[in-house]
């Protein structure tokens, strides 16, 4: 089968590689670069558990062919922390119990980090909103919520975050 | 036959090495003190550490790895040599299998490995839980579409993902099953050779017809319940390889690594020390992985192949092979006299059991056990049948069928309320149980704290009351509320379930501790960890736990049945005493002082008049460390006549009462939750962070089988296979307010007085949404979901509106 050129940067380091035109971009991102953190469920872009972000925006990756990502930035859940800290989102998740199985958490993770880039000081609706992409099977999504209402709170008390 | 393979580098948690592990660990520790610190503690400079941990809100050392991407589930640990399984499974609901050939299957490229059934030994065929009836692979006969009959193992998943479609199966169809009512007609096809019962099973007390005649008010209704899946976000995932010791070692999602040890050792014909099963994070279970996945086949293409093989199901084999909820109808008649006393109790279920036994005998003993929970009623009938049909076999799902005997009894309850002009917590509590009853088959209770559920939520439900008669719509959408309770027994149903714990700890004051009952989601690590240093009087940053390992831990029982922080919170807090007790007499030898004047607590060994941190104490102690080992075993008395369902079948029993409000839009017959409440007697709360997060993700769950949830089951199939039609709630479909009492008491036989509570807020919760749609819309639903189309009907039909027939 063709094999299609593409370049990709992920997580600020450049990937040159040749991939299927079948190839969803989870795949190259688990299987080529042995990041798993992207985890992958439904393949149909309905769970949000292979959520990333693509120049900035949150995206299932299981349904994003990877020779369509030429060119792009994507950002994982391996790429968020700094300096061996937790952002703030991640350790709002850790401490409000935001987190059982952890199967969606990066999902979750990566699609409220890029809510609260957007929008530093989002009302509840507007969190719900955002994360309705995402389903979690264990906790309710009352302490998901609550935990990215506690960043935006922080963040407009002018707390440092990341 | 050794293999050059070591278990890839990392830990149950954690994908990365040591070192990054040692960096995050320090990272956890600072953060819980920090919280320890905001929450007032006053912690002394040097100290890392936290001690008496118990009932602190603390934050779970597995998460560290979850919000980073680090976490070791199964399918992200990678293998050199690694092949990848597919299967080949049924189209067909019931048939013949003539013929299989795999002979394109074989010649594609990368194919390593085809195997099937009748290539296993006849005796070694058989899987199952209590009756070992379902086969690895079907030989001759499949039961229901989507059951597995090849198994394949390539060089890459697409490889085996084209062989698996080039196999071909000729198959004589046989009638197909469509539902228990089908099985039991006298002329019905026969599914399994002993027949198509699974179980009948029938317990009474009292007389039933004296209770009935002495009722003022009979009640008599039936409600349909359909079949759901487990929906843990995380497929089945396993990873098996030859050790170079020669052990066959499976790596695992489950909830119960030391039965598929078992079932491993035996297909495979390996002795048990030569099998080793490790259970990997689990991306959650809810009594779905506690069968057979694809454990059994690794294994056989391990050792047929030398190689390491990995397999992931897809979420449409999920929907099509894994075990689901049964599907059940419920017969029920409730008598009362008009002061509310209830005075006779007539249940009889018939249950879908789906195309093997899996776990259908445990859901049946445990609904014929808690009939007529948590209620004194003098005479009872409960009579139980589940039979085989053609769909995916129904097993252990949270709450072990509960969640639907609740839906009858409670729905009854709250239709006895208003017949009688009562309120539904007063008709509740003038039945409730408390010390000193007797469950139907006769187990006397003891620290019953369901009253004081029923006080906790009655001002809620008066103030909601009156809020309601008030403003009775909001938005143009019909408000109502309901409430429910629940009773639910602990653990295994009628035999005993020990749990066992071990401790270690080394000359630097590293401590180990070992359960066999795995995390598998709950953050029961956590808890245990938090019960164990507290026993032993050390702090928690000291203490790592190693469960769910066939070969490091004792077979403690699976994490199901709500047990393991009741049965290994015991274990753990006993073998803690235990360690203290060794660290305490070892410390006295190395400074020749009587055991009685040395005392471990706070994390620090009083030596005589001398205090000495615990790492100063256990060097002191130096080589002796090795020769500590704290052991804890709980074991507690159950045991249970079966066939007369009589004795004492749990070892304690959690009780709730949970409210939800609700508005009904009747134009489109949906209905929206938009608050719930709950008030649980779960005795003492260990961590209240894990706790809550059960109470939340139960009251959601219940929403979702209220609401939505069903596998369509349509000509032998199940028509819905994946998240698109079947419907699960996300973050904008459900409460967000949702407010948990835990109610002050301790279970005098738990681990600091804990009972356990993961199963429990989603059994009153169909009960409560059913109630709620009756104040708000005058109607009484008896069917699970209550779906749009079902609601509007209804409505429709008690308005005396025409309804159109939907399309099929």
């Amino acid at each position: 089968m063709t094999q299609l050129d593409i370049s990709l940067t992920v997580n600020g380091a450049r990937h040159e590689l040749s991939v299927g035109p079948t190839e969803m971009l989870t795949e190259v991102l688990r299987r080529r670069l042995d990041m798993t953190g992207t985890n992958r469920d439904c393949g149909m872009g309905i769970c949000g558990a292979c959520t990333v972000l693509l120049d900035g925006q949150p995206v299932s990756s299981c349904i994003l062919l990877a020779a369509l990502a030429d060119g792009s930035e994507i950002t994982t859940v391996e790429g968020l922390e700094r300096d061996g800290r937790l952002t703030a989102v991640q350790e709002a998740f850790l401490r409000h119990g935001a987190v059982q199985c952890g199967y969606c958490t990066p999902g979750f993770v990566i699609t409220s980090t890029a809510l609260l880039e957007e929008n530093p000081s989002p009302s509840r609706e507007e969190i719900v909103e955002a994360l309705k992409g995402n389903l979690c099977r264990c906790t309710g999504y009352k302490k998901i919520v609550e935990a990215v209402e506690a960043v935006a709170r922080a963040k407009g008390d002018g707390v440092g975050v990341s | 036959m050794p293999g050059p393979w070591t278990e890839p580098p990392g830990e149950k948690f954690a994908l990365e090495d040591l070192e990054a592990q040692a960096h995050w660990q320090r990272e956890y520790h600072r953060i819980v003190r920090a919280i320890r610190e905001e929450m007032g503690a006053d912690l002394p400079e040097a100290a890392e550490g936290v001690t008496g941990t118990v009932g602190m809100p603390l934050p779970r050392n597995d998460v560290l790895y979850k919000v980073r991407g680090r976490a070791r589930y199964a399918a992200n640990i990678k293998m050199a040599d690694m092949l990848h399984c597919r299967f080949v499974r049924s189209e067909q609901a019931h048939a013949r299998i003539l013929r299989i050939d795999t002979t394109q299957a074989e010649a594609v490229p990368g194919v390593v490995a085809v195997l099937k059934g009748e290539e296993i030994p006849p005796d070694r065929r058989l899987i199952g839980t209590l009756t070992q009836d379902t086969p690895v692979l079907a030989v001759d006969k499949v039961r229901f579409a989507g059951e597995p009959i090849v198994a394949i193992a390539a060089e890459t998943p697409e490889a085996a993902e084209a062989a698996c479609l080039l196999v071909e199966v000729d198959y004589e169809p046989l009638p197909v099953i469509h539902s228990p009512e089908e099985a039991l007609a006298a002329d019905a096809e026969t599914i399994d050779a002993e027949g198509n019962v699974i179980g009948d099973l029938l317990h009474e007390i009292g007389d039933l017809e004296a209770g009935l005649a002495q009722a003022d008010v009979v009640l008599e209704n039936e409600y349909v319940v359909e079949s759901m899946d487990h929906a843990f976000l995380e497929p089945p995932s396993g990873l098996c390889f030859l050790d170079p010791e020669g052990v066959l070692t499976v790596l695992v999602c489950t909830q119960y690594p030391h039965y598929h040890h078992k079932q491993v050792a035996r297909v495979t014909g390996l002795p048990l020390e030569k099998v080793r099963v490790s259970q990997t994070v689990v991306g959650g279970a809810f009594g779905g992985k506690m069968d057979n996945a694809v454990e059994c086949a690794l294994a056989l293409l391990t050792l047929r192949t030398g190689r390491p093989t990995t397999a992931t199901l897809s979420r449409e084999e999920v929907f099509t092979s894994t075990t689901k909820r049964h599907a059940m109808t419920i017969r029920q008649k409730l008598g009362a006299t008009k002061d509310g006393k209830l005075t006779a109790l007539d249940v009889e279920v018939l249950s879908d059991g789906g195309a093997y036994r899996s776990y259908s005998m445990i859901v049946g003993g445990r609904c014929v056990i808690h009939t007529g929970m948590p209620y004194r009623i003098p005479n009872v009938r409960s009579h139980y049948v589940v039979a085989f049909t053609n769909y995916p076999p129904a097993g252990a799902m949270r709450s072990f069928g509960i969640v639907k005997m609740a839906f009858a009894m409670e729905s009854q309850m709250n239709e006895l309320a208003e017949r009688l002009g009562l309120s539904p917590i007063e008709v509740r509590r003038r039945n409730a149980m408390v010390d000193d009853d007797k469950t139907i088959i006769g187990q006397k209770l003891w620290d019953v704290a369901y009253h004081e559920t029923l006080d906790a939520i009655e001002p809620i439900y008066e103030r909601l009351r009156r809020e309601i008669a008030a403003e009775p719509t909001r938005n143009g959408r019909k408000r109502g509320i309901g409430l429910a309770s629940l009773g639910y027994g602990i653990g295994y149903s009628g035999v005993r379930n020990p749990s066992t714990a071990r401790m270690y700890v080394d000359a630097e004051g590293q401590v180990l501790a070992c359960c066999g009952t795995p995390d598998i989601g709950t953050g029961s690590d956590m808890s245990l960890a938090m019960i164990a240093a507290q026993s032993a009087g050390i702090s928690l940053h000291r203490v790592r736990v190693i469960s769910g390992d066939s070969t490091k831990t004792d077979d403690s029982g699976p994490t199901s049945a709500s047990r393991t922080t009741y049965f290994s919170g015991n274990a753990a807090y006993i073998c803690g005493q235990d360690f203290k007790r060794q660290i305490e007499e070892a410390v006295a030898k190395a400074r020749d002082l009587p055991a009685e004047r040395v005392r471990l607590e706070d994390d620090r060994v009083l030596v005589g008049n001398d205090s000495i941190g615990f790492e100063e104490a256990c060097a002191l102690i130096g080589e002796g460390t090795e020769e500590i080992c704290g052991y804890g075993k709980f074991d507690p008395d159950i045991a249970m006549d079966i066939l007369k369902f009589s004795g004492n079948p749990y070892a304690t029993y959690t009780f709730g009462t949970d409210m939800v409000e609700v508005e009904v839009d009747e134009e489109l017959g949906q209905i929206d939750v938009v608050r719930a409440w709950t008030a649980h007697d779960a005795g003492t709360v260990i961590n209240p962070v894990g706790t809550e997060g059960q109470i939340d993700g139960g009251v959601v769950m219940g929403i979702g089988q209220a609401l939505w949830e069903r596998c369509v089951r349509k000509d032998g199939v199940i028509a819905n296979p994946h998240y698109r039609d079947y419907l699960m709630a996300g973050a904008k479909d459900v409460p967000l307010e949702i407010e948990n009492t835990f109610v002050e008491n301790k279970d005098r036989t738990g681990p600091y007085g804990a009972k356990g509570v993961a199963e429990v807020s989603l059994i009153p919760i169909p009960a409560a949404i059913a109630s709620a749609v009756r104040h708000a819309s005058g109607v009484w639903p008896n069917h699970l979901p209550m779906d749009a189309e079902y609601l509007y009907r209804l409505i429709a039909e008690a308005r005396g509106k025409p309804v159109a027939d939907a399309a099929e």
